[in-house]
């Protein structure tokens, strides 16, 4: 019948009319993140030994690492990301032998200021004496506590630069909004 | 009470001024005056909200939300633009007539607030019980083509006179449908008074004895409004705005604010013609008058904007086929058979 089509066309928009709406409130309501979401760099200190595979790595050269030689082990004392030019391809991540570079799923990076895009991952002095050797002790027994001790040392000119990391993130969430 | 809360006021304002001792003269003047102010502010709140109407209708019909940051739920978006748009700079073109330039956007709005004076809102709502109220309604409204040429002719654009001279083609090719689909409810009741029209729906609406004419009328008033599916005259990916495209700002607003106000006469013009105007269906009379005119006025607008979202535009040979080659003929086809449906009804005594 003539017009029929012009009939079922009201019909769909007035079904589309009452279907539940796709649109997310993205500040209040966020999509869930894929679990392999290529997101903001999260470097375990801990476990990076500062091989500097994953500057190799890198296509467009973002990572740069700063070590010192502290007794007979490398000492990480910067480890830096011009984020800016990073593709998020995940070679760096796939390099690591240690599986210590992971994504985040935290993909607001915007910054209000040019200086503040590089991702400051690791930034501290590097300690004046070598570390005694802890490790082995710490896999020997966990009984003992004040062994962190010097760690904690070791880890303490680190936590400013942790701190400027997270208010940097803190900074890109606001701008987000 | 609320059934004749504005007959109310309108006695109340009455009764103060004659209290004073202001002369009968003047007393109505004033009455008069306040219910044409009060039509006027009516119209405008009016326009911003089925701007904001659109947008909901046009969010929902596509799976979004739509405007809901500006006020509650977005309410107060429209006003947020026309007061952005308000306080932008007026751009006059080189080579615009500039005086016609200006005053087509402010003219724009005339046709339709005097329109607005005959119609009847609700029982005993209009502002003037006219007698040739339809016809005044219908030739006031029309005049509106004129002010579309002005707006283009003016502008000294290629594309906003392509709009206008499609503007003034189409509206003047639908107006005629338009009109001969009223004429079978005209032709009915016997009588052009609107009041009169809307008396003799008090059993049945026109809708069900002529609802050929109803398509028909309908169809013309999209067109006559420049709405899609014939919105050719601002078809955007052709000729940008059509006669508007060198308007920016509050003028530009002016000819948008209109197009809303457009929609509102000719869906007041369908319900008092065929919906039975301020009549409650189903006996439901303790809902006021007014109220039920605002219900099918508002479900007509309703189905206008769902056309806009669910059509594609047409072509131009398209639109004038579609005016002289389908509507016209079957607007003349029902005025033949409506004439001799009345005569076998007289015929046979009723």
């Amino acid at each position: 019948m003539f017009g029929k089509g012009l009939i079922k066309g009201l019909q769909i928009t007035w079904k589309e009319f009452w279907a539940p709406k796709l649109t997310v409130q993205y500040p209040d309501e966020q999509h869930t993140v894929p679990e392999r979401f290529h997101g903001r760099f999260v470097l375990d200190v801990d476990k990076c030994i500062a091989c500097g595979l994953c500057a190799n790595a890198c296509p467009n050269k973002v990572i740069s690492i700063e070590k010192q030689k502290v007794g007979k082990k490398q000492y990480m004392t910067g480890y830096k990301m011009k984020i800016q030019y990073c593709l998020f391809c995940g070679l760096c991540v796939e390099s690591c032998n240690k599986d210590a570079l992971h994504f985040s799923k935290d993909f607001n990076m915007n910054q209000y200021f040019y200086r503040d895009i590089p991702l400051v991952l690791v930034e501290r002095e590097a300690p004046a004496e070598p570390l005694e050797e802890e490790e082995p002790a710490a896999k020997a027994g966990d009984k003992e506590k004040p062994k962190p001790k010097p760690k904690a040392k070791a880890e303490k000119p680190a936590e400013p630069a942790a701190q400027t990391e997270v208010a940097a993130g803190k900074a890109s969430d606001k701008e987000g909004q | 009470m609320l059934e004749n809360l504005f007959v109310g006021i309108a006695q109340w304002l009455r009764a103060l001024l004659g209290g004073v001792g202001v002369p009968v003269e003047i007393n109505e003047a004033i009455v008069m005056l306040v219910k044409l102010v009060a039509i006027l502010v009516f119209i405008l709140i009016n326009a911003l909200w089925l701007v904001y109407m659109e947008r909901k209708v046009a969010a929902y019909m596509q799976a979004r939300i739509g405007p809901n940051r500006v006020g509650p739920k977005g309410l107060l978006q429209t006003t947020a633009d026309i007061g952005k748009l308000i306080s932008k700079e007026i751009i006059i073109p080189k080579k615009a007539d500039i005086a016609v330039f200006l005053i087509s956007p402010v003219l724009i709005f005339v046709p339709t607030l005097m329109v607005f004076a005959v119609i009847p809102f609700g029982k005993n709502m209009a502002a003037i019980d006219m007698n040739i109220g339809v016809f005044y309604l219908l030739a006031i409204a029309s005049l509106s083509t004129m002010i579309f040429w002005m707006g283009g002719w003016a502008s000294n654009s290629k594309y906003s006179l392509i709009g206008a001279m499609r503007v003034v083609a189409q509206m003047v090719s639908y107006e005629l449908p338009l009109v001969l689909g009223l004429l079978g409810v005209i032709m009915i009741v016997g009588s052009m008074n609107m009041s009169d029209i809307i008396a003799a729906q008090e059993h049945t609406w026109f809708i069900f004895t002529q609802p050929v004419a109803f398509l028909i009328y309908f169809a013309a008033a999209v067109a006559e409004t420049n709405r899609c599916p014939f919105d050719l005259v601002e078809g955007e990916s052709e000729i940008i705005a059509g006669p508007y495209t060198e308007y920016g700002g509050m003028a530009f607003a002016m000819y948008f604010l209109a197009e809303y106000a457009n929609i509102m006469v000719i869906c007041a013009m369908a319900t008092i013609m065929f919906f039975g105007g301020w009549h409650a269906p189903f006996g439901l009379t303790f809902i006021p008058s007014w109220v039920w005119f605002f219900l099918k006025m508002y479900a007509l607008i309703f189905i206008v904007m769902q056309l806009r979202w669910t059509y594609p535009r047409i072509r131009v040979d398209q639109l004038m086929g579609f005016s002289w080659k389908v509507l016209v003929p079957l607007a003349l086809a029902n005025i033949f058979i409506t004439g001799i449906g009345m005569k076998i009804y007289q015929a046979m005594g009723w």
